[in-house]
């Protein structure tokens, strides 16, 4: 249903901007080989939480640099919070291969899209995840802006959102990176497939 | 914007959420309150606690009393997806009455004039928590509670207003 909406969006979107659209991908800030943190100057995020954690910690926020300097991080991106594919394979795609990103040697798996925190907090909680990984808010899309990884998906009722993408980057710059053809799509945003990349 | 106020007539504008059939549905204002008694109460966010643990269970239950004082609808908007609507209803099951109704791009909150920014919270533009009495698209009644508040905007509060 929404699905499909975001099929038929997406592809009429494609349409209209296939040939550019592939030279955006060339262009688009984040590749393999490129500086998470340099291409998101002053950007951070907001990690998943209850409101009153909200208030104990002063609605502070993540940096981009904290997020990713010294460390193993597999990030993956998806449009919505309570969606289909985001809720039933997107995020189990991690979850349950938690133990394998461990066993190499991966410090954080984090999953971030352009939602506020308290609902990722009310998500993360609902799929059973929030122990198991790390869930960030992208509130205003100002992340994923910044990595040209927004998306308009207000065909979908959405608003601007983002891609459904995946990246392992180590100390803040990129090794892996993968970005669906259609946010609707699963094929190269999972886990098995970034598992094979680190 | 200025605020919508007593006598003013309600905008007309678009929500959306999902049917008994689970399938997106986009909704027009009007033609949910053109003719009828409706009150339309908006929340800052879905998940967050006033809203969540005082303002919606408030109207949820005295939905009945509302419905036998002549109250056609008792409708909740916020800025949020009609996804995050549906989930947070869902914590509800309880609920019969009140509908959750989404305003993901805020147009209609602006059209109200009640629009608030919360970036510093992590959650951009919503509404400020309000409450109106409207009846034929006539407001009758326009309770905005100042931030942070919740002394005007309850199920309790309107019912004086009925």
């Amino acid at each position: 249903m929404a699905t499909n909406i975001l099929r038929r969006a997406a592809s009429s979107v494609m349409r209209e901007t296939l040939l550019t659209g592939m030279l955006r991908r060339s262009y688009a800030s984040v590749a393999v080989g490129s500086d998470i943190v340099s291409a998101a100057p002053g950007v951070s995020l907001q990690k998943a939480r209850s409101w009153d954690e909200g208030v104990s910690s002063k609605f502070s926020t993540t940096s981009v640099k904290d997020i990713f300097k010294g460390k193993k991080v597999v990030i993956f991106g998806l449009p919505g919070a309570y969606t289909g594919v985001c809720s039933q394979q997107h995020v189990p795609s991690y979850t349950k291969n938690i133990e394998k990103f461990k066993a190499k040697g991966i410090d954080s798996v984090i999953c971030v899209a352009v939602n506020d925190p308290f609902v990722m907090n009310a998500w993360a909680e609902k799929l059973q995840a929030k122990d198991v990984i790390e869930f960030y808010g992208d509130f205003d899309g100002s992340f994923h802006k910044s990595l040209e990884l927004g998306k308009d998906l207000s065909a979908a009722l959405l608003g601007p959102r983002s891609e459904r993408w995946s990246a392992y980057v180590v100390d803040g710059k990129v090794k892996a990176f993968n970005v669906e053809g259609a946010p609707s799509d699963f094929k190269v945003s999972g886990a098995e497939v970034i598992l094979e990349q680190i | 914007m200025a605020p919508i106020a007593v006598g003013d007539v309600l905008p007309d504008g678009t929500l959306a959420c999902f049917d008994a059939e689970d399938k997106l549905q986009q909704v027009s204002v009007h033609s949910l309150a053109a003719g009828k008694k409706v009150i339309i109460f908006g929340v800052p966010g879905a998940f967050t606690p006033t809203c969540s643990l005082k303002h919606v269970p408030g109207y949820i239950e005295k939905a009945g009393e509302l419905k036998s004082k002549g109250v056609d609808e008792i409708i909740c908007i916020s800025v949020n997806d009609p996804f995050v609507m549906k989930a947070w209803a869902k914590t509800y099951p309880e609920n019969k009455d009140v509908k959750f109704l989404a305003d993901g791009s805020a147009k209609y909150t602006h059209a109200l004039g009640l629009e608030l920014d919360l970036s510093e919270k992590g959650l951009g533009t919503r509404s400020r928590r309000f409450a109106l009495l409207v009846e034929d698209l006539k407001v009758k009644a326009a309770n905005v509670e100042a931030a942070g508040e919740f002394s005007v905007s309850s199920a309790d509060d309107i019912l004086k207003a009925l």
